[in-house]
């Protein structure tokens, strides 16, 4: 009587639960798999895919850095060093070690991963030390495979990946890190990994008194973030077909990642994505037209967001309709 | 020993104090604001081109340009206070947003900087005589070692000012408890905003010096003085002063000695991996108080 | 069932906790009181693994606590609460419940049940979408009870349950602890200043003054101790 009321009760209750979760969760997926048939349907129709190939970069990128600020906590002002090494494994790999493009890539994704790992102890620093650290790091690392011989890494000049040029694979080779980076921040964000994180995010004191391996959990998520940044890293360089420690490890490249992240708010996963399309477009417009304000406006626009919208468009809309909440993942 | 070393070590002191201003500048704004101030480097060369403007405009040496630096740009920082911080209090995670903020501000500035300078490295051509002083097998230029004793009278008169002053101990009390302070009767916003001034005003002079010392000076060197900054900090501890001094004097010696054996860009990353090493050793810093967990 | 024995624990040049022996039975409730400064909470730290002691044992079933990290702590089935209640504030009270339950092997049906009938003994079933930011004080503090239930503990540690709450929720709150050992094979160590409640709850009382246990016995025995009135109930 009393029983059966209340098991009847909590079986509508849990349908109606997994009803909510997987409305956001099915809004997201079917947005980011229009991104992916879209993005894989455009070189059939023009010849221009530079745009679209870099879009879909930051898109990566930005979704990489979510996984790092919006999930786990951190920012990782030294977050191009991912990519760089990326660039670089890719580089030696087909220039100097003269292997097929394939694995050249497959070695980016695991140097970007040998260098989150290598870097694991600094998960424990507390936000400002952690942001400062991974910049040191980083420059650590650009300087050392400046000052490496030439041989090895082509030095200050860098090396060039003659005879990899191939714009159509490497777009779609974009388009598949992409998807991944997309995949993961789905899967990150019905799945206990990713509530977990949450926890650690919100109160890691707390969440390791419910019993969540807090070193554990966020080394998983900083493993997943630096995979994204390293496999762009090394596609760019197949497109582009140039590595070198200037560019490969500038810090517009962190920048970037974390602007238009911000710009559409880290706290959701369709945030970064959303941001991006909006900047990046206006970014590469006053990049065309205006080079030298391009430096200034980036500059400026962290700041307004900062000060007007720090939880970004996504975000603060979220803030305003929280009812929202039940279509945006 | 070795003459090059020496000249590397006493190098290291004249950097050492260097940075150890810029060390102060960041553990002053942060001590009291709790605001991460990524663009304490672009200020600091703000200072420099201040001087060289000064200089090249207006005909005024750089003695003079100094305080005049400090002053301009502790408005400038007083000002800046009130447009930007307190805003930054009400979100969610003020240190993150202070952070990302200031790298804002710290581009922004660094464009600016080159919009308006080129990215042609400037110098300052400051006239004094004699140019090189000798001691033995030692040359020192003698500009540096007028930088230096200008460094280290500044620290001194900053020090006058935090312990002797009304207003430096009141920034002292804030530092130790910022909820206390306005239970006592200060305005907890004026002494920010003054604290914030002081901060920039400070990366300003120190710019002044910079320009002095070294050869040249380029729009993007910002970005290197505030990483070092960042490194004299955490080897100092954040919000000690005076741990931010001895700090800069080990980085600076350990440095420049290695730039005696190795090439420049090493020695930066031996000056790094030295902060690693001591957050992971030392994590509140090489004089600052161990937290309980 | 939990037993610790000589735990000693110094902070600088406070001795905090001099040697404590305590005895935890199945199914019981413990009331810890004694003034502030007394080592109460620092005692709960040091069993929930928040603190490391210097010295002394800890365990619980036979299985030694002391040295472990905090989660592998909360994994052997201890839960614990906080004065100032320390929900997750950015995620749903389901979520919080959810996430609470991760070192359990049972399905997402399962767990879910679990959460849905806790958030529901504490009555906010309804909110369970709410994010806990968007509770009030009190509510949260159920929230955190049902949260360490939710995993099925054998020992929870509440720190100040009832610290500035409105009497109907601490009644509520004095009912849902009241059956916790019996119903939930679960034990309880309550630490509070509301001697009432304590009274009404214990089934076994500890004293501490100055990180020592001056006294323990039933609610009675510790009432009429005259170095208990004196140290304490004083005026």
């Amino acid at each position: 009587m009393q029983v059966h009321a209340s098991e009847a009760a909590h079986i509508r209750h849990r349908q109606q639960d997994q009803g909510v979760d997987r409305l956001r969760y099915r809004v997201a997926a079917l947005l980011f798999l229009f991104l992916v048939a879209g993005m894989a349907a455009l070189p059939l129709a023009t010849g221009q895919i530079s745009f679209a190939f870099y879009l879909m970069l930051w898109i990566a990128m930005a979704t990489g850095m979510n996984i790092c600020v919006g999930f786990t906590g951190y920012l990782p002002f030294g977050y191009v060093v991912f990519y760089g090494v990326g660039a670089y494994a890719t580089g030696i790999c087909y220039r100097i070690a003269g292997l097929p493009i394939l694995p050249s890539l497959l070695a980016a994704g695991a140097a970007g991963l040998l260098i989150a790992l290598l870097m694991a102890p600094t998960l424990r620093l507390k936000g400002v030390y952690f942001g400062i650290v991974s910049l040191g790091l980083a420059t650590i690392v650009r300087l050392g495979i400046a000052n490496l011989p030439d041989h090895y890494t082509g030095g200050s000049m860098g090396l060039i990946l003659s005879g990899a040029n191939s714009p159509v694979q490497s777009f779609y080779a974009m388009l598949a890190v992409m998807a991944l980076a997309l995949w993961v921040v789905l899967w990150l964000s019905r799945s206990r990994l990713g509530r977990q994180l949450r926890a650690i995010k919100d109160d890691p004191g707390a969440a390791a008194c419910v019993g969540i391996n807090v070193p554990s959990v966020r080394l998983k998520a900083w493993l997943l973030a630096a995979l994204i940044p390293a496999l762009a890293g090394g596609v760019e360089a197949w497109y582009t077909n140039v590595v070198d420690p200037e560019y490969s490890f500038h810090v517009l490249v962190t920048a970037k990642s974390i602007i238009y992240g911000m710009a559409g708010g880290f706290g959701t996963i369709i945030g970064p994505v959303v941001g991006t399309m909006a900047l990046y477009g206006i970014d590469h417009l006053i990049w065309e037209r205006f080079p030298l304000l391009n430096l200034l406006l980036l500059g400026l626009i962290i700041i307004a967001l900062m000060l007007f919208l720090p939880r970004g468009v996504v975000g603060s809309l979220l803030r305003r309709k929280p009812q929202l909440r039940r279509y945006i993942a | 020993m070795n003459a090059l070393l020496i000249q590397g070590l006493l190098n290291g002191l004249i950097l050492g104090a260097i940075y150890g201003l810029v060390g102060l500048g960041l553990n002053i704004i942060y001590g009291v604001l709790r605001v991460v101030n990524f663009a304490h480097g672009e200020f600091l060369v703000l200072g420099a081109y201040f001087a060289w403007v000064m200089l090249s405009v207006f005909g005024i040496n750089p003695f003079i340009a100094l305080p005049l630096a400090f002053i301009a740009f502790f408005a400038v920082g007083y000002g800046l206070y009130f447009l930007l911080v307190p805003r930054l209090a009400r979100s969610d995670d003020p240190e993150t947003s202070s952070l990302l903020l200031m790298f804002g501000v710290s581009i922004a500035l660094g464009a600016a900087m080159l919009l308006v300078f080129d990215a042609d490295a400037r110098t300052l051509d400051v006239p004094v005589e004699p140019v090189f002083l000798t001691f033995g097998e030692i040359v020192l230029p003698t500009i540096r070692l007028i930088a230096l004793g200008i460094a280290v009278a500044l620290v001194a008169v900053l020090a006058w000012f935090l312990y002797r002053t009304q207003v430096g101990k009141a920034l002292r009390a804030f530092i130790m408890n910022r909820d206390a302070v306005s239970l006592v009767g200060i305005n907890a916003k004026r002494l920010s905003a003054f604290a914030f001034g002081l901060g920039i005003g400070l990366a300003a002079a120190t710019g002044v010096i910079v320009s002095m010392v070294f050869p040249s000076f380029s729009p993007f060197m910002g970005n290197d003085y505030t990483l070092i900054g960042f490194v004299i900090i955490v080897l100092g501890g954040l919000g000690h002063p005076v741990g931010a001094l001895l700090g800069a004097l080990i980085y600076g010696i350990t440095e420049q000695v290695a730039v005696v054996y190795l090439n420049p860009s090493m020695a930066t990353a031996l000056g790094f991996s030295l902060m690693i090493a001591v957050i992971f050793v030392r994590p509140s810093g090489l004089l600052g108080q161990r937290q309980l967990s | 069932m939990l037993k610790v024995r000589n735990l000693k624990k110094r902070f600088g040049g406070l001795q905090a906790l001099r040697g404590i022996d305590l005895d935890v039975p199945a199914r019981a409730i413990l009331g810890v009181i004694g003034m502030n400064g007394s080592g109460k909470t620092t005692m709960l730290n040091c069993i929930n693994g928040i603190y490391r002691a210097d010295s002394g044992s800890i365990e619980l079933d036979g299985q030694p606590l002391a040295g472990r990290p905090i989660h592998e702590v909360a994994a052997l089935g201890i839960g614990r609460t906080f004065q100032v209640p320390r929900v997750f504030q950015h995620m749903t009270l389901l979520d919080n419940m959810d996430v609470a339950q991760v070192a359990s092997q049972a399905s997402d049906a399962e767990r879910n049940e679990q959460s849905a009938y806790w958030l529901d003994k504490v009555g906010l079933l309804a909110l369970r979408y709410n994010y806990a930011e968007e509770l009030s004080g009190g509510q949260q503090k159920l929230v955190e009870l049902a949260r360490i239930m939710v995993a099925r503990p054998k020992l929870i540690l509440l720190d100040e349950p009832f610290a500035g709450v409105n009497p109907q929720l601490a009644l509520q709150l004095i009912n849902l602890i009241a059956e916790i050992p019996v119903q939930h094979d679960c034990s309880v160590v309550l630490v509070s200043h509301d001697l009432t409640s304590i009274y009404q709850l214990s089934h076994h009382i500890v004293v501490m003054n100055e990180g020592a246990i001056l006294t323990q016995g039933s609610a009675d025995t510790v009432r009429s101790d005259p170095a208990v009135i004196e140290a304490y109930l004083g005026a």
